[in-house]
Parts: C-alpha cells; sequence; structure tokens
C-alpha cells in the first residue's frame, strides 16, 4: 500500500531499529500522512505486515496516542493548547474565538474539509502562551488580533505551511 | 528452602518465586485479578497489595507493595491483613465497582465471580459514585464466546491469553485511560480452538462462554471431577451438573496433562450427555427376526444357552471395542473372551495419528488421535493396526460370535459386511445405531459421566473419570455387563466395583503394576512400564 | 538583583549565534568530546558520578550513579535512551535546547554513549514537536558529515549512530519505562519494577533513561570537573538547571539558574514579577504535579532538597505563577483534567480514580460542590497516592490534596447555593 516512494521511506527506518516492531510508531506517522492525514483498517493491517507484528497489536498501539487519526481531519488542523500555563494566560479565549470564528466545536472537522480544531493539552511551549499548532507549525504568544491573522490567511489560502517532514523521512546523510 | 513469614506463617520458596504463587502453595489465597499464573505479571489491578514491613534487610518498603510481581525474599515479613492493607483493598474494591454494572442478577458470571466475592468481602456495597458508568456494546466476538464490556475490569487476562497462551492474538487492549477497552481487531470475531478458557481466566462476567449464557446460575450446578474423553489427550475436567442434567464442562487444573486448558471441541462434548431419543434402555433379545425387550437375567440365560448350541471354535469367537472404552471394559472384554472360549481375538481400532505441535505449549493439547485409550488398549495387548489387516485376517474366516462394545469400525464397510455374517452378534452400547439391525442381542451400557473407570493418554498417563450423574434404572455400566456375563458363563469373575477391576489389571499385567485407583488418584499418574 | 549563571546556555545567549555546528565548534563546541574519548569509559562514569550530577527529567536520581547500575557483560548491547517527551505542563526547557543548542546536548549525549558502551542511541521526542526534531535532525545530520557520528567518531574507534524516535502523542511516555514500551513499538504503558531497565530495558537489553538537559551538562563536567561543577550548588544539588517560568509574570521563559537560588528572586527578578501588577496567589514549583505553595511559602531555596523540605518537589525545574484573579478551582480542575487525560488505564486505582475526581472538581466548576463532596474528593483523589503502578496516580493526587489542603475557602466559595 505504500507508494514506492514510501516504501522507501519504510525501508529506511526499518533500518535503523534492531528489530521491525520498534519502527511501528514511525511507519505509522508514515502511513497515516500517505493516506492523508488518518489511519483505515487496512493501513493498520499493512503497517502490521511492514513491521511484522499481530494487526491487533498495531489497533492497539494506534489507538493509545492522540496523534494518529481514524477519521479524515481538515486541510488545516488547529490545535490549541488550554492547559494550565496556557489556561492563565487566555488560551480557553483563543479556543472560544475560534470555534466561534469558524462555527466549529472542538474535535470536529468542518463539512468543507477544511478545518479542524483539537483543544490540546500542554505543547511544551507553557512560557509562551496561548499556544496553537497548525498543522505542523508552533504559534506562540496568541491574541485573538494575531489568531485572526492567521486564520484570514488560512482561508485565503495565502499562508505558506512548511511540508510535515519527520526527521526519519529524510535519507541520512551519513 | 528459604523462608519468608506471611502474616506470622512461616512460607517456604523457590528462589525467585512471587510471593503471592509462594502463599498459594502453602494454601494462602491473596486477592487478586490481574495475576494468573500461565500468563506473564503485569501489576495493573493492584488488588494483591501487601505490606512489606521487612524486605529481608531489616527495611520496610516505602509504600504497599503488590504481591504478584514482588520476589519473595529470604526472612521478608509480610502483613496481608492489617488496617492499611484492608483499606488498600477495599480503596481497589471501590474504584473497580466506579464503572461496574452490578448487574449480578443476569450475570452469568454470578457464583464464581471474584468482584462479587471480593465485594462482599472488602466492597462497602453501594458506590458513592453518582455519575452515569461506562457503557461499551454487548458483543459477539467468537464462536464460542460473548464479550460485555461493561462488566469488564480490564485486567487484560484476555488479551494475554490470546499473545501468550494461544498465539493467535485475535485480542487486544485499545485506547487508553478512561477509554481502555477490549476487542478483537475492527470487530473480527475470534478463531483460536481454545476460547472457552478466555471465559475461565475473565474473572468476572465480561467474557462468558456462549453455550451456558443465560442457562443456569453457576451456584447451582455440582461438579465431578473427570476428564474429556474426546481424543488422547485425557484434559482434566469437572463435569457440572444440576437435576442430573450435565450443563458444561470445564476444565480443571493439570500441570502434567492441559494446565489449566482444554480445547472447545472438548468442552462442547459434554452436549452428548443430554436428552438421548435414541438410547436404548433395556436388555433386548431378537425372538423371530424382532428385537424383544427381556430382563437382565433373562438375556443372559438366553445368550447362555445360544452360545451352547453354537458351541465355537476359539477362533470363531471375535470381540471389537471401539475407542471410548476404559481399561476397566477392555481388560474384561479380552478375559472373557479368553476365560469363556479361549479366545485372544480381541480388536481395537489402532489408528496412524500425529501430535499437534506449535511454539505454543497449548497447541499440544490437540491430537489427531481421537482414541481417549489409545495407550491403555495397548498396553492391554488388545490387537489393531492402521489399516485393520489383523481384524479382516481373522473376519476372513468363520465367525460365529462377535461381541461389539461401543460403535467400532463404523466407517469400514468392508468390515460390517464381514461381521454381518456373524451367527450371533451381541451389541454393548448406549444408542441405537446399525448394530441394533444387525445385533441378536443388545445390552444397554452407560455414558461416560454416568460410570467411572480409567483411561491411559497419549503420555501414558493413567487418569480417572467419575460418576457425575445417575444413569437411568435399567442399564448397567459396561465392567459390571461384562462380569455378569463372565459369571453367567460359569467362570471367575468376582468383581464388585469398578476400582476391584482396576486392582485386578494392576495385579496382572506389569504395564500397570500395583495401580490402583487411590494411587491415580485425581490427577493420574504414569504406567508402570511402557 | 539574582542573575542568570550561563553555562548550558553561555552560547544561546550570545546575540546572532545560530547554533549550528561551526558556531558552536567557534565556541569551544565538541572538545569535551575528544578529551572523553581519551579518557576510559568508567573513568568518565565515576567523573559524573563524582560530580553529583542529578536528573533533571524530574526524579533527580543520581546520574552517575545510574550508568553504574548498567548491567554488564551479559552479550547484549546497551543503550543509552534520551527521554526529550517533555510533556509536564509548565515545562518546555528540553525544546528550548533542542531548538536552540542541539550540539551541546548531542556533545554530551555521545559522551555518554562512550560511558555506557552503547552504539546506536535514541532520542525519543514528543510527536508535537516537529520543528524541534527537524532542528535536531539537522544537527545529527551535521555530525554525520563532519565524522562526528558514524563509524570512527571524531577519529576515535568508537562506532555511534542516534537515531531520533518521533513519539506520538502521550505524556506518559515521559516515564521511563513507558518511553521504552513505546520505543519498542508497543503501548506506552509503565512496567512494573523490577526488572529495572539498567538489567532489561530496550528490548531487554540494559538501558539508560535520561533527560536531555542532564545530557547537556556532561560537556562542562568534562572540561571544567567534577569539583567545579559541585561548586554551582549547594551539597547534593550540584550545577546550575534549566529553569521554565510560565503563568502570570512579566517575563515567562526558559533561564539558567544556579541550584539553590531563592524561588521568590526567580519569580521577582528573573520573572519581573507578577503580571500586571497583581497580588500572588501561588506558585507551583516544579510542573503540574508538584504541590502547589502559598505565597508565604516561597521564601527557600529552589532545588532539589529544599523543595523536599518544603513538602513540595522541583521536579521539572517548571515554575507556573498564578496571581489574584485565579480560580484555583478551574484551575486545579484543568490540571486534574490532564492527568486523566492521560492516564495509560493499566492501573485501577488512576484509570478510575483520575476520572471520578475530574468529574466531582467539574460539579465545583459548575458552581455545584456540596461539602460532602469535598469530602470525597480529598477521600478519592487522596486514596489514589501510593497505590498505582506508576507515579501519574500521584502526580495527579499530590496537587489535587495541596489544592483542597490550601485554598479551602475556594472551594466552599463553589459550593451549590442549597448547601
Ligand atoms: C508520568 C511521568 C512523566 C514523565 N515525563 C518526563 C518527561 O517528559 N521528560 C523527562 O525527561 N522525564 C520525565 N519523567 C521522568 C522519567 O521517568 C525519568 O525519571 C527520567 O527520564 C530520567 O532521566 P534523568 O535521570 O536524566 O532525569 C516522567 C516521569 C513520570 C512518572
Ligand atoms: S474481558 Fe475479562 S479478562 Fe478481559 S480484561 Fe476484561 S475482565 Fe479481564
Ligand atoms: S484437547 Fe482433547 S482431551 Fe482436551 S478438551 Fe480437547 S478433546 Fe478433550
Ligand atoms: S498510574 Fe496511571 S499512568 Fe501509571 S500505570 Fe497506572 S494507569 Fe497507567
Ligand atoms: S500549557 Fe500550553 S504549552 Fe504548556
Ligand atoms: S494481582 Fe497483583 S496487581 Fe493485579
Amino acid at each position: 500500500m505504500f507508494s514506492p516512494e514510501g516504501q522507501k521511506k519504510a525501508e529506511h527506518i526499518l533500518s535503523r531499529y534492531p528489530i521491525k516492531m520498534n519502527a511501528l510508531l514511525p511507519i505509522l506517522h508514515l502511513a497515516q500522512r500517505e493516506n492523508k492525514g488518518y489511519l483505515t483498517p487496512e493501513w493498520l493491517e499493512h503497517v502490521a505486515e511492514v513491521c511484522e507484528v499481530p494487526a491487533t497489536h498495531v489497533e492497539g498501539v494506534a489507538t493509545f496516542y492522540t496523534m494518529f487519526k481514524f477519521r479524515p481531519l481538515g486541510k488545516y488542523h488547529l490545535q490549541i493548547c488550554t492547559n494550565i500555563a496556557c489556561g492563565l494566560c487566555g488560551g480557553e479565549k483563543i479556543l472560544e474565538h475560534v470555534e466561534q470564528r469558524l462555527d466549529l466545536h472542538a474535535g470536529h472537522t468542518r463539512e468543507d474539509g477544511q478545518f479542524s480544531i483539537e483543544e490540546v493539552e500542554c505543547l511544551g511551549a507553557c512560557g509562551y502562551g496561548p499556544v496553537m499548532i497548525v498543522n505542523e507549525e508552533y504559534h506562540e504568544r496568541l491574541t485573538v488580533e494575531a489568531t485572526d491573522k492567521i486564520i484570514d490567511e488560512l482561508e485565503k489560502n495565502t499562508k505558506e505551511l512548511p511540508e510535515k517532514i519527520l526527521p526519519l523521512d529524510r535519507p541520512l546523510t551519513a | 528452602m528459604p523462608t519468608f513469614y506471611l502474616d506470622d506463617q512461616a512460607i517456604e520458596f523457590e528462589p525467585g518465586e512471587k510471593i503471592i504463587a509462594a502463599a498459594k502453595r502453602a494454601g494462602i489465597d491473596i486477592p487478586h485479578y490481574c495475576y494468573h499464573p500461565a500468563l506473564s505479571v503485569v501489576a495493573t489491578c493492584r488488588m494483591c497489595l501487601v505490606d512489606i514491613v521487612d524486605m529481608g534487610n531489616g527495611r520496610p518498603a516505602p509504600k504497599l507493595m503488590t504481591s504478584c510481581s514482588t520476589d519473595a525474599a529470604e526472612g521478608m515479613k509480610i502483613l496481608s491483613q492489617n488496617e492499611k492493607v484492608v483499606e488498600g483493598r477495599e480503596l481497589v474494591m471501590e474504584f473497580l465497582l466506579v464503572n461496574h454494572p452490578l448487574d449480578c442478577p443476569i450475570c452469568d458470571q454470578a457464583g464464581e465471580c471474584t468482584l462479587q466475592d471480593f465485594s462482599f468481602e472488602y466492597g462497602s456495597g453501594n458506590s458513592e459514585m453518582e455519575y452515569s458508568k461506562r457503557v461499551y456494546g454487548w458483543r459477539d466476538i467468537g464462536t464460542f464466546v460473548t464479550l460485555e464490556r461493561n462488566r469488564c475490569i480490564h485486567c487484560t487476562r484476555c488479551d494475554r491469553f490470546t499473545r501468550e497462551i494461544t498465539g493467535t492474538n485475535e485480542f487486544g487492549v485499545f485506547n487508553r485511560g478512561h477509554q481502555l477497552t477490549v476487542d478483537t481487531f475492527t470487530d473480527q470475531p475470534m478463531t483460536n480452538k481454545f476460547q472457552g478458557n478466555m471465559a475461565d481466566i475473565c474473572p468476572v462476567g465480561c467474557i462468558t462462554e456462549r453455550e451456558f449464557r443465560f442457562k443456569k446460575r453457576a451456584w447451582k450446578l455440582k461438579k465431578t471431577n473427570s476428564i474429556c474423553n474426546r481424543c488422547s489427550t485425557g484434559c482434566n475436567i469437572t463435569v457440572e451438573e444440576d437435576k442430573n442434567k450435565v450443563f458444561r464442562f470445564k476444565p480443571r487444573e493439570n500441570q502434567e496433562v492441559n494446565q489449566w486448558w482444554m480445547c472447545d471441541d472438548g468442552r462442547i462434548s459434554y452436549r452428548d450427555y443430554g436428552k438421548n431419543k435414541n438410547r436404548f434402555l433395556q436388555p433386548m433379545g431378537r425372538v423371530k427376526g424382532n428385537l424383544v425387550k427381556a430382563s437382565w437375567d433373562q438375556i443372559f440365560e438366553a445368550l447362555k444357552s445360544r452360545i451352547a448350541d453354537l458351541s465355537p471354535n476359539p477362533n470363531e469367537v471375535v470381540a471389537l471395542s471401539d475407542n471410548f472404552a476404559s481399561n476397566e471394559e477392555l481388560f474384561l472384554l479380552k478375559k472373557m473372551l479368553a476365560d469363556v472360549f479361549d479366545s485372544d481375538k480381541i480388536f481395537f481400532p489402532l489408528r496412524a495419528w500425529s501430535q499437534h505441535e506449535t511454539a505454543y505449549p497449548i497447541d499440544s493439547l490437540i491430537t489427531t488421535d481421537k482414541s481417549p485409550n489409545r495407550a491403555g488398549a495397548i498396553a492391554l495387548g488388545l490387537l489393531g493396526d492402521e489399516d485393520d489387516a489383523k481384524l479382516k485376517e481373522a473376519l476372513s474366516e468363520t465367525v460365529k460370535i462377535a461381541f461389539i462394545l461401543g460403535n467400532p469400525f463404523n466407517e469400514d464397510n468392508e468390515i460390517l459386511e464381514l461381521l454381518a455374517k456373524a451367527e450371533l452378534i451381541v451389541y454393548i452400547g448406549t444408542e441405537n445405531n446399525h448394530w441394533t439391525e444387525k445385533a441378536d442381542v443388545l445390552l444397554p451400557g452407560q455414558t461416560h459421566v454416568e460410570k467411572e473407570g480409567t483411561f491411559t493418554n497419549k503420555n501414558s498417563r493413567v487418569q480417572r473419570s467419575n460418576i457425575a450423574v445417575k444413569a437411568p434404572k435399567e442399564t448397567k455400566p459396561e465392567w459390571m455387563i461384562l462380569t455378569e456375563l463372565i459369571q453367567f458363563m460359569g467362570k471367575d469373575a468376582d468383581f464388585h466395583t469398578s476400582r476391584a477391576v482396576f486392582e485386578a489389571i494392576g495385579a496382572s499385567n506389569d504395564h500397570f503394576k500395583g495401580m490402583t485407583f487411590d494411587s491415580v488418584g485425581d490427577l493420574g499418574s504414569l504406567l508402570t512400564s511402557i | 538583583m539574582l542573575e542568570e549563571t550561563l553555562v548550558l546556555f553561555k552560547n544561546v545567549r550570545q546575540p546572532g549565534y545560530s547554533g549550528d555546528l561551526a558556531s558552536y565548534q567557534s565556541s569551544g563546541g565538541y572538545s569535551a568530546l575528544k578529551k572523553a574519548l581519551k579518557m576510559k569509559p568508567e573513568e568518565i562514569v565515576n567523573t559524573v558520578k563524582e560530580s553529583n550530577l542529578r536528573g533533571r527529567g524530574g526524579a533527580g536520581f543520581p546520574t552517575g550513579l545510574k550508568w553504574s547500575f548498567m548491567a554488564k557483560g551479559t552479550g547484549k548491547p546497551s543503550y543509552l535512551v534520551i527521554n526529550a517527551d517533555e510533556g509536564e505542563p509548565g515545562t518546555f526547557k528540553d525544546r528550548e535546547i533542542m531548538l536552540k543548542e542541539p550540539h551541546m546536548f548531542l556533545e554530551g549525549y555521545m559522551i555518554g554513549c562512550y560511558a555506557i558502551g552503547c552504539h546506536h542511541g535514541y532520542i525519543y521526542v514528543r510527536g508535537e514537536f516537529v520543528p524541534a526534531m527537524q532542528r535536531l535532525q539537522e544537527a545529527i545530520d551535521e555530525c554525520y558529515q563532519s565524522g562526528l557520528l558514524g563509524d570512527k567518531i571524531a577519529g576515535s574507534d568508537f562506532k555511534l549512530d542516534i537515531t531520533l524516535h518521533p513519539g506520538a502523542g502521550a505524556y506518559i511516555c515521559g516515564e521511563e519505562t513507558a518511553l521504552l514500551d513505546s520505543l519498542e513499538g508497543r503501548r506506552g504503558q509503565p512496567r512494573t519494577k523490577p526488572p529495572f531497565p539498567a538489567v532489561a530495558g530496550f528490548n531487554g537489553c540494559p538501558t539508560s533513561v535520561n533527560n536531555v538537559e542532564t545530557l547537556m551538562n556532561v560537556p562542562s563536567i568534562i572540561n571544567d570537573g567534577a569539583e567545579a561543577f559541585k561548586e554551582l550548588g549547594p551539597p547534593n544539588n550540584a550545577g546550575t538547571h534549566l529553569v521554565s517560568l510560565s503563568g502570570h509574570v512579566n517575563n515567562p521563559g526558559v533561564y539558567e539558574l544556579k541550584m539553590g537560588v531563592n524561588l521568590k528572586d526567580i519569580i521577582y527578578d528573573i520573572g519581573g514579577g507578577i503580571l500586571g501588577g497583581k497580588e500572588l496567589k501561588g506558585v507551583i514549583p516544579g510542573g503540574s504535579s508538584t504541590p502547589v505553595l502559598r505565597p508565604d511559602e516561597i521564601d527557600i531555596p529552589y532545588d532539589f532538597d529544599s523543595l523536599a523540605k518544603a513538602k513540595s518537589m522541583m521536579g521539572s525545574s517548571a515554575i507556573i505563577v498564578f496571581n489574584e484573579d485565579t480560580d484555583v478551582v478551574k484551575f486545579l480542575y484543568r490540571i486534574v483534567k490532564f492527568y486523566n487525560h492521560e492516564s495509560c488505564g493499566q492501573c485501577t486505582p488512576c484509570r478510575e480514580g483520575t476520572n471520578w475526581s475530574r468529574l466531582m472538581l467539574r460539579q465545583f466548576v459548575q458552581q455545584q460542590g456540596t461539602p460532602q463532596q469535598l469530602k470525597r474528593l480529598y477521600r478519592v483523589g487522596g486514596n489514589m497516592m501510593g497505590t498505582t503502578l506508576c507515579p501519574l496516580g500521584d502526580a495527579c493526587a499530590m496537587p489535587l490534596r495541596a489544592f483542597l489542603e490550601k485554598y479551602p475557602e475556594e472551594f466552599q466559595a463553589h459550593f451549590a447555593e442549597a448547601s
């Protein structure tokens, strides 16, 4: 099921571990990206083959971690931290504002497939709260105005987002 | 052996043994859910907490420890009943019950549920939790078991069972935290051949046997130790019955044979002991072509005079047994042939067989040898071979009298046709079949759960099965029928119990030398010589 | 006026410092590695032991001692695995290191690998840290290109590979045995101990798990010696550490401070005082799991032992400050909700207790609390303490108890009208 390019990446990832099962998390990340951001039973079975583990094991692992999704996400995935440090600085206000502006509840994807909002736990940038991740990019010290500006750009499709590249995807230089 | 102290009782342990296991050997049960001696230790239910006041080095453990995961150590002093421990257990119980439906009145596990037991002992009975409980749907996950996940206490025994015991991995733990759940891969059904065991090891009524669903309250069942007779492994079981009706078979622990397990085929063989319309319950003899009911005395008299009329030569008498006869029955059948007819033509279907072997020991329960007493038949000197050449040779000569025990060789028409030519056919069995048409005399025997006897399994282990239900009035156990037949024919056979028959085997057969019912006991013992 | 003591961030604080290999090397970087590669591995372990370096991941366990526990002569490979799963609310220093000074950490890591004989190192980075992972991977690539990693590192005979391993969203994977399960390709559930990782860790091999910042201290210990390191703090609390300061302060951020400086000074001198000139209401001194301190309790030295004496913990050196406007009930609700969300769920008290506590607290947030429920909350929440398999249950119970004990009036203010 992996594309030829994905297959190559998968092989590179596998080569970095003593046993294939160890590569399960990075391979799941890879599979999720090949399938436009979410995993299906077929992909779980494929990953099971690649990592030589039972499919139940893969499902057990995939459902343990919050970053693996089983439904399509919007083109823009807004993850807003409302944990305590961000909360003290207004994280919840930012979340509420984004929900209102996009007319979309956290935990959902808009029908046009443009946006998903997720209320998330601490993102490890607490001193710079409130924090929001758009796809992979961190946005810090957010105000309502700054957030609006980001969403403006997203709505107009003028914002350039870095492509999500996980370290193991890259061919090793050595 | 090194020793530790549990509530002041000295307990010896093997180095490396966990506290809970050593205590169990000494007869003390520390409450637990996730621990199972067959499975890896996860120490997650936290029920088995104990207070280690001295770790063996004079120092106490910093907090309560789980006895399922803590190695016993020389001189350790452990308290399992003090306030701290009881409080800890009450707390764990309270947490376990927070989301438990407590629907014991409609739960099949009730009566054998450790959650119910411990909640009685340690729980306050009513939960202070005032929020709605977690709800999952009921799921049918296999041919054999059902999953009522609202009752799950997340001990993961089921998950570890399909990972570690069967290696089939159909089961998994999904999600995390409060959403944690057990299920099969994207809702596929279970496939392993040992699913019933998952119902056994699930400590609550989450996984239950579909067969048993809503049929009976478990505490009403009377249990009798027995063995499964569906293959030559001879898994140790209990036959569980109420009002003379068998409701289920459950495996009984025997580390030398089946450990804690049995296969699903064996487990559902309990069905064979329900109401059977086909059963014949009275001796019958053929008069002018028709079968006529008779008393035991009448039928033995008639048989005796018919045999006298035929006055067969030794090689004109044969006896055939099916796979299911016990050592005692085979011994007596052989004895009758020898003492009464001077014949040694007694045959048993000794088939080629193979053992299923994988990296998972449980698979070795399954064998292609469906004969529970094959090794016994060999030890007792019965005749037979893979393609029944010897039997066919014997049948090619004139056969005047044939004794049929059970339903042997019924898959081979050639044999059946040859046999049908005998002038006198005596059929000892329990149900009507093709022999009913062919036989001149029908003697009603008893089923596996109605009589006692010993069987020799594939590893030459002699094991006992016991009387679990009362047999119908006019029937007799086969060993008794054969004993009386020998007596009627004027020969010596002074056996009043199957126990006595087995002792006679022990006295006369080197393989069984010195063995008695008592020496075989509940867990069986190996043939003296193989 | 309290100021930073710069060892770990000595380059980072230089204007224009890029943190790439060239800039790190031009300020003396990788000299410690070259020195270490000429030492015997045991010598390095001993030096680190003597330095009194304590782990910066939260538990404060002596690093040299941990390394010396590694099982030897097993015939299996040894591993040094890096914990970069930074997820405890309030903590954001490891990300800062990976983004701004990846090479100093990598140098320490390489020395650590050499010291315990690890030939393939894994860095477990939390999955959300994509930019930090990219930055760190660039640094690793630079090392491979310049021969600092690979078959013969820095011209020695020592072979070392380093692989970045992305997590996937689970705070519990910061717990070291859960991290190892996760790295192996399993659900990130903490293991029951023993065996300890030093005996059976990654794939059953002897393993030491260390925090990013812990390893970052190693180059200066090798270069300047154990004594110099010890002098940077009070006895038993050696060195500088990176303090994550967040919440209601004027200057939040990551600061490098000596151990044992005054906590109050950190908030007022370094942090520039309370945001908006408000009154201080409380301080969480070591990440969300540590018991809260009231304003009258913060005039204490900031190090492992002094905080333990104050019945709290320094944890991962993450100070969260909150002012008089803060609704303590809601604040605690958010903490408990976090631990509830992150509980792996395998053990009973944590799986059920965190959820039950959250539900009760939610009622208080909705102004529906009762005195009876307050008692129950204390009992249920507190009872998780000491009965769980891993410290996450405690991490939820500790702040819960502390808040209830120290701010009872706030909870009473959330009783329903009728009661
Ligand atoms: C629930 C929990 C979460 C933890 N999270 C982290 C973490 O994110 N990063 C970290 O370095 N250590 C974390 N730890 C501590 C680790 O278990 C371990 O002590 C640490 O990685 C050891 O490294 P050190 O000795 O260098 O501090 C956590 C511990 C627990 C119990
Ligand atoms: S289904 Fe039964 S065995 Fe499986 S986890 Fe739940 S309670 Fe345990
Ligand atoms: S393995 Fe054989 S003896 Fe055991 S239960 Fe199955 S059929 Fe019966
Ligand atoms: S305390 Fe919580 S996180 Fe830790 S093992 Fe138990 S359930 Fe998992
Ligand atoms: S609390 Fe929001 S990033 Fe830590
Ligand atoms: S039996 Fe020990 S924790 Fe479950």
